[in-house]
C-alpha cells in the first residue's frame, strides 16, 4: 500500500510540471507585447526603445523562455503568486478568498448528485423496463442535453421571479446575520448544479446496478433465502458502489465547468467567476494561477481516489 | 430412510423470454431426486439442466418463467409441498431457500461476493435461517470451514474470496450449502472451473456429505466420466427435454436412446489406449429459437422415421424397471446390442 | 393458484403474447434483412432522434426558404414583441426576428461543433494509429500530452486557449479540434495496439506492405463504429460547450448570431421574467438537437454492439 501510494505519487509530480509548462508556454503565445497589457498605452508610446529594453530586464523578460518559465515556477513555490493586473492585490489572496465559495458550491453540487444520483440509478435498475425506469430514463436523457446555464434561467424564473421562494442570485447580504440565511442563497445553484450532474452519475449507477444484479454472486446470495431488499442492497449495491465512486470523482473536472457556469448564472462570488473575469480582462497571472490551482486540485483528487478506491475494494487491495 | 423421494419434479416446463422470442429451455421434464442417492443430470450445453436446477430454487432470472408442472418438496414435517406455487421470493420460498434446499454454482470464482469475507457469507446463511448470536454463527462457520478440509480455518474465515484458491473458494460454497444441513443439495457443474485433482477432492467431500448426512444430490455435469463415478440415477437431457433416464446401472451399462449411446460412443475411455473408435456425432445442437418440431434430436438421429418428425415421442419405462426412454424406435438402434 | 407481484403480472402478460405468437409458428419465418441496419431501426429513441436532427438541421440550413426575416434586421418599431403570426417565437429588444435568428444562429452553432468534432477526429486517428502502431516515444509523449488535456476541466481548457487565440469563430473551431481529439485518439490506438499483432498484419508486414497501408486499412474497419459514436458525442458536448462560452461573453463575438450569443442576450432579469420567448426557444432548440444526437450516437452503439441481441 505504502508503496503504490509513493509510486503513485511519484507519477503526479511529473504530471503537474507538464501542467505547470503547458499553462505557462501557453500563455507566452499570446500574441502582442506583454508590455501593452502592463501600461497604459500613452505612458508606452512616450518612452524610448532603450527605455522599454530597462524596463524588461527588470522584469526578466529578455531571458529566454525557459529560464523565465522556471524563474516563475520557483517563485510560485515559494509562494508568490504574482500579482492581479486589474487591481493590484496578490493572486494568493483572490484566490484564497474566492476559492472556499466555489467549494462550498461545488460540494453541495456533489453530494446532492451523488446521493440522488446513485438512488435513481438503483431504483431505476431495480423496476427496469417499468413505468418509473422509463420516467427517470428520460429526465436523464434531457438533463444530459440541457445546457447547465439554460436550466439555471428556468430555475430562477421559477422559483426567484415567479414564486419568490428564494433569492435570485448572490452569497450573501450585508444585513445577513445567521447562518441559515446564507443557506437560502446557496440552494438555488447547489440544486441546479447538482440535478445537472446527477443525470450521468444516475445512468452509470443504473448499468452498474444492471450489471451486478446479473452477477453469479447475487444468485449465490438469493440461494441464501434471504430478502430480496437485502439481496439487492448488500450484495448488489455494494459491489455497484466502488464503481459510481470512481466515476463521481472521475466526473470532478465537469463538475468544476459545470460550476464555473453557474456561478456566473448566479452571480455566486466563487473561483470562477473571478476566472471568467480574468480571462475578460486579460489578467494573466491571475487567469496563469487559477487555471495551474484547479488543475493540481483535480489531479490531487484523482490520486487520493486511486488509494481510496483501494481501501475499499479488497479485490485491488492486494495487485 | 435413504432412497425415498425427497424432490419430484413432474412435467416441468420452464421458458426464456426476449423481446420478441420465447425459448422453450425446459420443455417436460419429470424426475425424482431420492435421499442419501446422486442423481446426474446430463446433456451438452445449453440442454436446459442448469434451469431445471434454477428452476427448482425458483433461481430463475427476470425474463422466464415455470409455465407448467409441479415441483413438489416431501417434507418431513409439514408434508408436501409444492414450491413451484410459491411465489418467486415469497418468505414461505425463502425459508426453504438456503435451509432445506441448497446450491453450489459453477464457478467460484463469481459466486461468491468479492467484497465480503467467505465467513461472513456463510455466517449470512446461518442466521438468516437459524436465529442464533453473531458469535455462535461464527462458531458454526469455522466449523463448517474445518470440516470442508480448509486448513487453518481460524485465519481464513476472515479473508476475503480472492485470497482463496478455486478449489478452496468451491470449498467455501460447499460450506455455505450445508451450513444449514439442507435435505437437498444441488450442484450445478461444480467441477468444471476447477483443475482435475482438485475435482475428484470435491467429489469426496460431496459423497461424503451425501453418505453421512443422508442428502439428496442433484448433480449437473457434462462429463460422462464424473457420472459413472459419482450418479445413483441419471437423467440424459437434449435441447430441454428427458431422453432417457433410471438407475446408473440401467443407463450407463444398457443405454437405449441413440442419443444416450451417441454420447457414450463419443468419449474416451482412460486405459483402452489410443487406438479406441471415437465416433463424434454428426450435426449441431439446433439453434433453439428453430426448433425441429418433432424429435429434437431427430435431424442428427440415424434412426429417425417419418413419425419423429411429426411430433415428440411419448415415454416409455421398460417394465420392471425405471428406466425411460423417450424414443419410437429405439428398439431398432439396440437391434445389435448383446450378440 | 401462485401468488404474483404486480410487476410479475405485468411481465407475465407479456409474456403470454410473445409465447402465443412462437406457438403459432409466426415468428420462425422472419426475413433476414441487414441485422445492423434492421437494428438501428427498431431502435424507436434513434429513429426520433433522427427526425428531430433532421427537422432542426434542415430548418437551419433552408433558413433563408423557411424565414423571410433576417438574422440581423433590426426593426424599432416592433421591439420585445411576444410569439405571434408574424414572429413566432417573437421579436428580441432591438425588434429582430427570435425565430430567424434561431435558425441562422443554428448555422453557426452546428458548423462549429462539426467542424470541431471532424477535425478532432481526423486528427485523433491521425495520431492514434500512428501511436499505436509505432509505439516509442511518440506513442509516451501523445499518450502524457492526452493525458494532460482531460486532465483540465473543459471549461478552465476553453478559456485558457481563448486567452491564447482569442475570439473569433476560427479559433473557436481550432480550439474544439484541439480539446477533442484525445477520445477518439485513445480509441484508434487501443484498436491499433489489438490488431498489430494479430497474424494478418504480421502477414502483410512480410509482404513488404507500406506501413501506412497497413495501418489505415485494416484499423479504421475495426474500429468505425465507435469512432462514429465518439464523434456524436463530442459533437454533443461542443454545441453545449460553444453555448456556454458565448453565454459568458467569451464565445464568438457577439454580432454572429450562435445559439450562445442568442442567449448571451437574454441574461438580464428583466427579459429572463418578461420577454421568455428571448431566451427559451433557444435553450429547448439547443436541448431537443443535443438529446437527438445523443440517441443517433447510442442507437449506432446498440447496432454494432454484438453483445445486445434483440
Amino acid at each position: 500500500m505504502g508503496k503504490y501510494v509513493l509510486k503513485r505519487f511519484l507519477t503526479f509530480i511529473p504530471m503537474t510540471l507538464l501542467m505547470s509548462f503547458l499553462i505557462y508556454g501557453g500563455l507566452e503565445l499570446v500574441p502582442g507585447d506583454i508590455l501593452n497589457t502592463m501600461f497604459p498605452p500613452d505612458i508606452l508610446a512616450q518612452m524610448s526603445p532603450a527605455e522599454l529594453d530597462v524596463i524588461r530586464a527588470s522584469y526578466g523578460l529578455d531571458q529566454p523562455f525557459i529560464v523565465r518559465y522556471f524563474r516563475w515556477l520557483f517563485r510560485v513555490f515559494q509562494g508568490d503568486w504574482g500579482k492581479s493586473m486589474a487591481s493590484g492585490v496578490p493572486v494568493k489572496d483572490v484566490i484564497a478568498q474566492r476559492l472556499p465559495i466555489t467549494l462550498e458550491l461545488a460540494l453541495t453540487g456533489l453530494v446532492i448528485s451523488a446521493i440522488l444520483g446513485s438512488v435513481l440509478g438503483i431504483l431505476a435498475a431495480l423496476h427496469k423496463g417499468e413505468v418509473i425506469d422509463m420516467i427517470l430514463t428520460a429526465i436523464g436523457v434531457v438533463g444530459q442535453a440541457i445546457p447547465q446555464f439554460f436550466f439555471g434561467m428556468v430555475a430562477i424564473l421559477i422559483f426567484a421571479l415567479k414564486l419568490k421562494w428564494l433569492p435570485i442570485g448572490g452569497r450573501t447580504t450585508p444585513q445577513m446575520t445567521h447562518w441559515y440565511e446564507h443557506l437560502r442563497y446557496l440552494i438555488l445553484p447547489a440544486m441546479v448544479l447538482g440535478l445537472t450532474q446527477t443525470s450521468s452519475v444516475m445512468r452509470y449507477a443504473r448499468s452498474s446496478m444492471l450489471e451486478s444484479m446479473n452477477r453469479d454472486f447475487v444468485k449465490t446470495a438469493r440461494s441464501k433465502g434471504i430478502p430480496e431488499w437485502k439481496v439487492n442492497l448488500v450484495h448488489g449495491f455494494r459491489v455497484t458502489m466502488t464503481p459510481v465512486i470512481i466515476l463521481i470523482a472521475f466526473r470532478l473536472p465537469a463538475l468544476i465547468s459545470t460550476s464555473m457556469v453557474i456561478e456566473n448564472v448566479f452571480s455566486w462570488p466563487g473561483i470562477g467567476m473571478t476566472f471568467k473575469d480574468a480571462v475578460t480582462a486579460q489578467n494573466y497571472p491571475m487567469v496563469m494561477m487559477i487555471a495551474l490551482i484547479i488543475v493540481v486540485m483535480v489531479m490531487l483528487m484523482s490520486l487520493l481516489m486511486d488509494i481510496f478506491t483501494r481501501i475499499i475494494d479488497p479485490r485491488v487491495r492486494l495487485q | 430412510m435413504a432412497g425415498e423421494s425427497v424432490i419430484s419434479v413432474r412435467h416441468l416446463k420452464t421458458y426464456f423470454y426476449t423481446e420478441k422470442r420465447c425459448n422453450k429451455a425446459v420443455n417436460d421434464v419429470s424426475f425424482e431426486i431420492r435421499k442419501g442417492k446422486c442423481l446426474c443430470v446430463v446433456g451438452e450445453s445449453g440442454c436446459g439442466k442448469s434451469v431445471t436446477a434454477s428452476s427448482i430454487m425458483q433461481l430463475l432470472p427476470r425474463l422466464s418463467r415455470i409455465e407448467e408442472g409441479e415441483i413438489i418438496y416431501h417434507t418431513h414435517d409439514k408434508g408436501d409441498v409444492v414450491l413451484s406455487d410459491l411465489g418467486k421470493n415469497s418468505k414461505e420460498m425463502r425459508a426453504y431457500r438456503g435451509k432445506n434446499i441448497a446450491m453450489i454454482f459453477q464457478d467460484p470464482m463469481t459466486a461468491l461476493n468479492p467484497v465480503f469475507k467467505v465467513g461472513n457469507q456463510i455466517a449470512e446463511n446461518i442466521r438468516q435461517h437459524d436465529k442464533c448470536s453473531k458469535a455462535e454463527a461464527r462458531k458454526r462457520t469455522l466449523e463448517l470451514l474445518k470440516q470442508m478440509g480448509i486448513p487453518e480455518p481460524e485465519r481464513r474465515i476472515d479473508q476475503y474470496p480472492h485470497e482463496y484458491s478455486g478449489g478452496m473458494r468451491q470449498r467455501a460454497m460447499i460450506a455455505l450449502a450445508m451450513s444449514c444441513s439442507p435435505d437437498v443439495l444441488l450442484a450445478d457443474e461444480p467441477t468444471t472451473a476447477l483443475d482435475v485433482t482438485i475435482q475428484a477432492q470435491i467429489f469426496e467431500l460431496m459423497t461424503k456429505l451425501k453418505e453421512e448426512n443422508d442428502t439428496a444430490i442433484l448433480l449437473i455435469t457434462h462429463d460422462m466420466g464424473v457420472v459413472c463415478e459419482m450418479a445413483d440415477d441419471v437423467l440424459v437431457m437434449y435441447m430441454g427435454n428427458v431422453v432417457e433416464s433410471g438407475t446408473a446401472r440401467e443407463v450407463l451399462k444398457n443405454p437405449k436412446h441413440p442419443y444416450t449411446r451417441a454420447l457414450l460412443a463419443s468419449i474416451l475411455v482412460l486405459g483402452k489406449g489410443k487406438d479406441q473408435n471415437i465416433q463424434p456425432i454428426r450435426g449441431m445442437t439446433p439453434n433453439p429459437y428453430n426448433r425441429p418440431p418433432g424429435c429434437q434430436f431427430e435431424p442428427r438421429c440415424d434412426f429417425a422415421c417419418e413419425a419423429c418428425r411429426e411430433r415428440m415421442p411419448d415415454e416409455e419405462v421398460i417394465e420392471g424397471t425405471t428406466h425411460m426412454i423417450r424414443c419410437c424406435n429405439w428398439r431398432e438402434a439396440c437391434k445389435n446390442d448383446g450378440e | 393458484m401462485k401468488q404474483l407481484t404486480r410487476a410479475e403480472k405485468h411481465l407475465y402478460r407479456k409474456f403470454d403474447k410473445i409465447r402465443e405468437r412462437e406457438e403459432s409458428g409466426a415468428n420462425a419465418k422472419r426475413k433476414k434483412s441487414s441485422r445492423a441496419v434492421a437494428k438501428f431501426f427498431s431502435n424507436r429513441l434513434a429513429i426520433v432522434g433522427l427526425v428531430i436532427f433532421s427537422v432542426i438541421f434542415l430548418a437551419c440550413v433552408f433558413a433563408p426558404l423557411i424565414t423571410k426575416y433576417q438574422a440581423e434586421t433590426v426593426d424599432l418599431r416592433n421591439i420585445l414583441k411576444a410569439p405571434s403570426g408574424i414572429h413566432w417565437f417573437g421579436t428580441d429588444k432591438v425588434g429582430r426576428d427570435v425565430f430567424s435568428r434561431v435558425l441562422y444562429g443554428g448555422r453557426y452553432s452546428i458548423l462549429i461543433a462539426s467542424l470541431g468534432a471532424l477535425g478532432g477526429a481526423v486528427i485523433g486517428v491521425l495520431l492514434g494509429s500512428y501511436a499505436g502502431y509505432k509505439g516509442g516515444w511518440f506513442d509516451k509523449v501523445f499518450m502524457r500530452i492526452g493525458e494532460a488535456l482531460t486532465s483540465f476541466p473543459t471549461m478552465i481548457l476553453n478559456l485558457l486557449f481563448v486567452t491564447i487565440m482569442g475570439r473569433s469563430m476560427r479559433n473557436l473551431i481550432i480550439i474544439f479540434t484541439i480539446t477533442g481529439w484525445v477520445g477518439i485518439f485513445r480509441l484508434a490506438r487501443a484498436t491499433m495496439l489489438s490488431i498489430r499483432e494479430e497474424e494478418y498484419v504480421q502477414a502483410l508486414h512480410a509482404f513488404g506492405l507500406n506501413d501506412a497501408i497497413i495501418c489505415f486499412k485494416h484499423m479504421l474497419p475495426n474500429a468505425l463504429a465507435p469512432i462514429i459514436v465518439n464523434i456524436t458525442i463530442n459533437m454533443a458536448s461542443m454545441i453545449l460547450e460553444e453555448a456556454a462560452l458565448s453565454f459568458l461573453g467569451l464565445g464568438v463575438p457577439m454580432q454572429i448570431p450562435t445559439w450562445g450569443n442568442i442567449l448571451n442576450a437574454s441574461q438580464d432579469m428583466y427579459t429572463l421574467e418578461k420577454a421568455w420567448w428571448m431566451w427559451a426557444p433557444v435553450g429547448t432548440t439547443i436541448t431537443l438537437f443535443v438529446m437527438s444526437i445523443n440517441f443517433i450516437g447510442d442507437g449506432i452503439r446498440d447496432m454494432t454492439d454484438t453483445s445486445v441481441q434483440g
